[in-house]
């Protein structure tokens, strides 16, 4: 026996239901607060904001529209561009992440892989020492490459068998988490170089390929134990029924993962929406995203503009709050109940 | 579609160094109702999933009607299962979850139609069609599974514990029409269970496994009343078959204060011999005219009978069907009579059945 047995509003009396919803009130006052003085000083005049908090409009002050007119007329070009570029973006990168990352999460859940030991260490060896044949010692590197590729196949062929030692998909899984345990500014500069030296530097292409790398493992570990977690009884019965791998994949496994997708999906493509280092080193105009946008703000000459980068914030959330509108009827549970036992 | 008779010609699995299945050898005639029966991990659901395609086959044969399908895809075998789980799509209804298997072979919306109705007509489910699964009891969630095996006509149907999520009182009837639907339909049949009443009940022929290995293969009948070895004596019948246990001394064992003959059978003196006897075929008797003595642990009446278990000389418990008005107390010491011709005799160290004209 609990000491609190849980009741539905409507068994509750008058003052128990009044008392709930006073405190439900008071909790979402509380987290949608922030935003509504987001929204709030986006229509505050310079000097409402800097006189001190002002809460009301129309009683507590006047609203303006000035720093709307900054945003969307005097600097229209600049949020256009910035806007476009990252809904761009984040679709492109969320849409190559999310196909990729779970499709090498269902490899890894279903099929069983055995690299061995060996093999991995023959290949970066060959591909070390291919590096450093052209890089050290001026051989040319088509050379330097194809001597790589025939020494490593006949190594494979001549000692793979004799080291018996295998890897396993938990080992491929970890590795493809441990991508994301270093924080991603360790690898910034090498990538800016990298983007520079092919001349993608400030261009699109160059983040939507950064974001889709750097979220992939977040996609293969989420979609990992979301595939794990559809029966293989399901999938097994449906082989037997006939069904080959992809009908498996596209009549039991494809409508049992929408919850699973829809999570993935909303979080990566927020990860990409809200992404500041790597764009701030790969982008200086053409490809500039919404959060330097807003950072923009608060670096000119005139000091930190409160009331545009308020602007600026609001028109960035809205997305966001749409997309997750839009999936979160997905993600619902107990889409599984029913498939085994009860 | 035809029956097929199925042939596992020296099946083996190996699991790296496990080996799950050693060297099975098995016929499965057309038409055949065949129980894999034993306890869990003894290999009997690996072997139905080599056959059914599932699990690759390490070593040996399966021969189905006439064609070696060893290493052929579950989908070109003809073969449907129903699955412990039930396995059902939950994103699908009743009726698209029957008509799964028409719908990959790509039959015609009218025919899949059809034979839906057909095919949920014969487990009783025409009014439920338009449910999804987690809507459905237990026991209509097996009936869906059972539906959708039957609906493509298969050549062979595997079953892995189709009963076991059944509460005790539904398990019997499903047996029952279980047992009626495979007669009708004439398929072969290849069961998995580690229930012997169910292998008893169902089976035309009843495959016993252990560690791997099959320890017998015959009739319910046969491997109730002529076990092969002291595993199948003791696995097969509820209460199980009692052993005791003795030293064999001039053509006979001493249990106790007893000796019991050891009929007909040449064995060395100083053999450790088990003799088994099943509760039906023992009586208490005065310990004057016993073939061994024991001492109450409890009587259990259960209706048409009493169920008497005893403690034995060696503190094993043995267990004797006795009248339902049978009156005793604990503790008291009793005779048991074991009919002379229902005795089995066992190598204690071996397992090995002792038969009378065999050597010892």
């Amino acid at each position: 026996m609990s000491l609190f047995t849980p009741r539905r509003i409507g068994q509750m009396s008058l003052g128990g239901s009044l008392i709930t919803y006073a405190l439900l009130l008071a909790w979402a006052a509380f987290v949608i607060f922030p935003i509504y003085w987001l929204v709030i000083t986006s229509f505050k005049s310079i000097s409402d904001v800097n006189a001190g908090p002002v809460y009301l409009p129309f009683i507590d002050f006047q609203p303006s529209l000035h720093a709307w007119k900054d945003l969307l007329i005097e600097d229209w070009d600049d949020t256009r561009r910035a806007y476009v570029n990252s809904i761009i973006i984040a679709l492109c990168s969320t849409a190559l992440s999310v196909l990729v990352g779970s499709m090498a999460a269902y490899a890894l859940v279903r099929v069983t892989y055995a690299p061995r030991f060996s093999t991995i260490l023959l290949f970066v060896l060959s591909l070390g020492g291919a590096l450093a044949a052209s890089l050290a010692y001026g051989v040319d590197w088509r050379l330097a490459g194809a001597v790589a590729v025939a020494i490593f196949v006949l190594a494979v062929r001549g000692l793979g068998n004799r080291f018996a030692a295998t890897l396993g998909n938990g080992d491929i899984l970890f590795w493809m988490i441990s991508q994301r345990i270093l924080a991603p500014v360790v690898v910034v500069v090498p990538i800016y170089m990298m983007f520079q030296s092919v001349g993608l530097l400030d261009t699109r292409t160059a983040i939507i390929v950064t974001y889709a790398v750097i979220n992939l493992p977040i996609v293969v570990w989420l979609m990992f134990d979301f595939f794990n977690s559809i029966p293989r009884d399901l999938e097994e019965s449906a082989q037997l029924d006939g069904a080959t791998m992809f009908t498996v994949f596209r009549e039991v496994v494809l409508p049992l993962s929408k919850p699973g997708l829809a999570a993935t999906t909303l979080l990566v493509m927020i990860l990409a929406w809200n992404e500041y280092l790597l764009a701030l080193f790969l982008s200086t105009a053409d490809a500039q995203t919404m959060p330097i946008l807003v950072a923009a703000m608060n670096a000119g000459e005139r000091g930190i503009l409160w009331w545009t980068m308020s602007a600026v914030i609001v028109v960035m959330i809205l997305p966001v709050l749409v997309l997750a509108i839009v999936l979160q009827r997905f993600i619902s549970k107990g889409i599984l109940v029913g498939a085994v036992k009860g | 579609m035809d029956a097929k008779r199925i042939e596992i010609r020296g099946m083996d699995k190996h699991y790296g160094a496990f080996h799950a299945v050693k060297d099975l050898n098995l016929t499965v005639e057309p038409g055949e109702f065949l129980v894999l029966l034993g306890p869990s991990g003894c290999g009997k659901s690996t072997a139905l999933r080599m056959i059914a395609g599932l699990e690759e086959i390490t070593g040996g044969e399966l021969i189905l009607g006439g064609r070696d399908v060893t290493h052929v895809l579950p989908k070109y075998r003809d073969i449907a299962m129903v699955f412990q789980s039930y396995a059902l799509y939950p994103h699908k209804t009743v009726a698209e979850n029957i008509g799964f298997p028409l719908k990959i072979a790509g039959a015609s919306v009218a025919d899949q139609k059809a034979a839906v109705l057909d095919a949920a007509s014969q487990v009783h489910l025409e009014q439920l069609l338009d449910r999804y699964p987690r809507e459905l009891s237990g026991g209509q969630r097996q009936r869906v599974a059972l539906a959708r095996a039957i609906i493509r006509r298969p050549a062979v149907f595997l079953m892995d514990e189709p009963l076991s999520n059944l509460d005790a009182k539904l398990r019997g009837a499903m047996r029952a029409e279980l047992k009626r639907m495979q007669k009708d339909l004439g398929v072969t049949t290849i069961y998995v269970t580690h229930d012997q009443i169910e292998a008893m009940t169902l089976a035309h022929r009843v495959a016993i496994m252990r560690d791997g290995v099959l320890q017998q293969l015959g009739t319910p009948k046969e491997v109730y009343r002529d076990p092969a070895n002291i595993f199948v004596a003791g696995f097969m019948g509820s209460p199980p078959m009692n052993f005791v246990t003795g030293r064999s001394t001039r053509q006979s064992i001493r249990i106790g204060d007893h000796d019991v003959p050891l009929a007909g059978l040449s064995v060395r003196d100083g053999r450790e011999i088990s003799v088994g006897f099943r509760p039906e075929d023992a009586a208490l008797c005065d310990p004057a005219e016993a073939t061994l003595t024991a001492e109450v642990f409890i009587a259990e009446m259960t209706g048409d009978e009493t169920l008497v278990t005893l403690v034995g000389p060696h503190d094993e418990h043995l267990i004797v069907r006795a009248d339902p008005d049978l009156q005793i107390d604990d503790g008291e010491r009793v005779g048991i009579r074991v009919d002379p011709d229902r005795r089995y005799y066992f190598d204690a160290e071996t397992g090995a059945r002792l038969r009378p004209d065999g050597t010892g």
